[in-house]
């Protein structure tokens, strides 16, 4: 009887071995693509949002509402003078956790907004990364799209000053309150650094007044 | 080979995975709203069958009766894993749009059915033929339906808009109860196809 067991466990254990030993090297393989695709497309959304800045500080800026989190936050620098921050925010919508890219500029205004990751229904909430579905068909303004130029103190609400991709309202509501979320946090953070380093800050940046 | 091609032909029409066996249909109703969705889970459900019931009907003589599900889930598990760690690597948007259906493939019931029923029980040439054939079912019926679903429901196809822009989308062909219908049509054509092709088969045989 003991015997039984152990050649059963022995049968197991080596089928099991012969498996992660496979894992492992398809892991290693595909390790670096995975990782190079990620960063790529941060970058390329950094960039996107950006475009004048020639290079992204990473920055740690703190998030007010426990359930968004800040993974990754950049200075967006052009020859050393700060032209807006990025944060890469994550909270969870409809179909688990999504991450938005949300640009602020000193002005207080969202300069874009990108959805990096959107797990969700396909032609429902998915829209939200979809380039060619339109919220505002005569505008061709995506959803994300529409973020752009709103100014962080406003309301900011599905249906009212943000219109909703069609069927998807939790969808719509979640990434507008990541967008808020990040917006907010990213206006505070400037005003902080444009009064403890004046010197960074251009001219024209607001003098934090309400 | 006609014995293999006979094996092949079955996962067709005759025991289509979904449309005569209905298994595995959750997923299949989840990714069909968009044409390259279907298309992915199609090719990604057909490598893990095949690897799957090759490498399981090749040792299906040293794997004891007792502990045949837990090292199933095992060969399975580890084929879901490569083409998951793949496609992210090389087909990143197809690998996001999917989300969590890949990795559920593991406990697809169309691969856990077929190596029970099939390839622990044949040969490996046999495993081979059936893992086609019930791929290419599970496929053809997978990009028929999405096809179906995102022209009527989303206006594109393969994300190519086709309908004029005039064209107002069903919103019910993307959602579930619309997925349904469109499969339950699906269900009818091959009922009616597998009328057909015994009739004929029939025929030819009194002739």
């Amino acid at each position: 009887m003991m015997k039984q067991f152990a050649k059963l466990g022995l049968i197991l254990a080596i089928f099991a071995a012969v498996a992660c030993v496979g894992l492992s090297f398809v892991y290693a393989a595909t390790k670096d693509p995975i990782e190079a695709n990620k960063t790529r497309q941060v970058n390329e959304s950094l960039k996107d949002l950006f475009a004048d800045a020639d290079e992204f500080v990473p920055t740690d800026v703190l998030s007010a509402d426990p359930s968004i989190i800040f993974q990754t936050a950049y200075q967006a620098r052009k020859n050393g003078v700060l032209l807006g921050l990025a944060v890469k925010a994550a909270g969870s919508s409809y179909g688990g956790q999504s991450v938005l890219l949300v640009g602020t500029g000193l002005d207080r205004r969202i300069v874009g907004v990108r959805v990096l990751e959107n797990k969700d229904t396909p032609g429902l909430g998915a829209n939200a990364k979809n380039a060619s579905y339109f919220v505002d068909k005569a505008n061709r303004i995506t959803f994300p799209g529409q973020f752009a130029g709103k100014v962080v103190t406003d309301a900011f609400e599905v249906k009212k000053d943000v219109i909703p991709i069609t069927a998807s309202t939790i969808t719509s509501k979640a990434l507008t309150r990541i967008v808020k979320a990040a917006g907010d946090a990213a206006a505070a953070w400037i005003e902080n650094a444009a009064m403890l380093a004046p010197e960074t800050a251009p001219e024209t940046a607001p003098e934090g007044g309400k | 080979m006609k014995r293999l091609w006979k094996i092949f032909k079955q996962g067709l029409v005759f025991e289509n995975p979904l449309l005569m066996l209905m298994i595995g249909l959750c997923s299949a109703l989840a990714v069909t709203t968009s044409v390259s969705n279907a298309v992915g889970m199609g090719l990604a459900m057909s490598f893990v069958l095949l690897f799957s019931e090759i490498i399981i009907s090749a040792f299906r003589k040293v794997i004891p009766n007792s502990l045949r599900m837990p090292i199933f889930i095992i060969i399975i598990a580890a084929f879901t894993t490569i083409i998951d760690l793949v496609m992210q690597a090389y087909f990143p948007e197809l690998s996001k749009s999917m989300g969590v259906f890949i990795p559920l493939i593991v406990v697809n019931c169309i691969i856990m059915g077929r190596v029970e029923a099939f390839a622990y029980k044949q040969k490996v040439m046999d495993a081979i033929a059936d893992s086609l054939g019930m791929g290419l079912g599970y496929t053809w019926v997978m990009v028929g339906i999405a096809a179906i679903r995102e022209v009527l429901g989303n206006g594109t196809f393969a994300g190519i808009q086709v309908m004029p822009d005039t064209y107002q989308p069903i919103l019910f062909f993307t959602m579930s109860p619309g997925g349904f219908l469109v499969f339950a049509l699906f269900i009818s054509f091959n009922i009616w196809l597998k009328g057909k092709m015994q009739k004929a088969a029939k025929a030819k045989e009194r002739a």
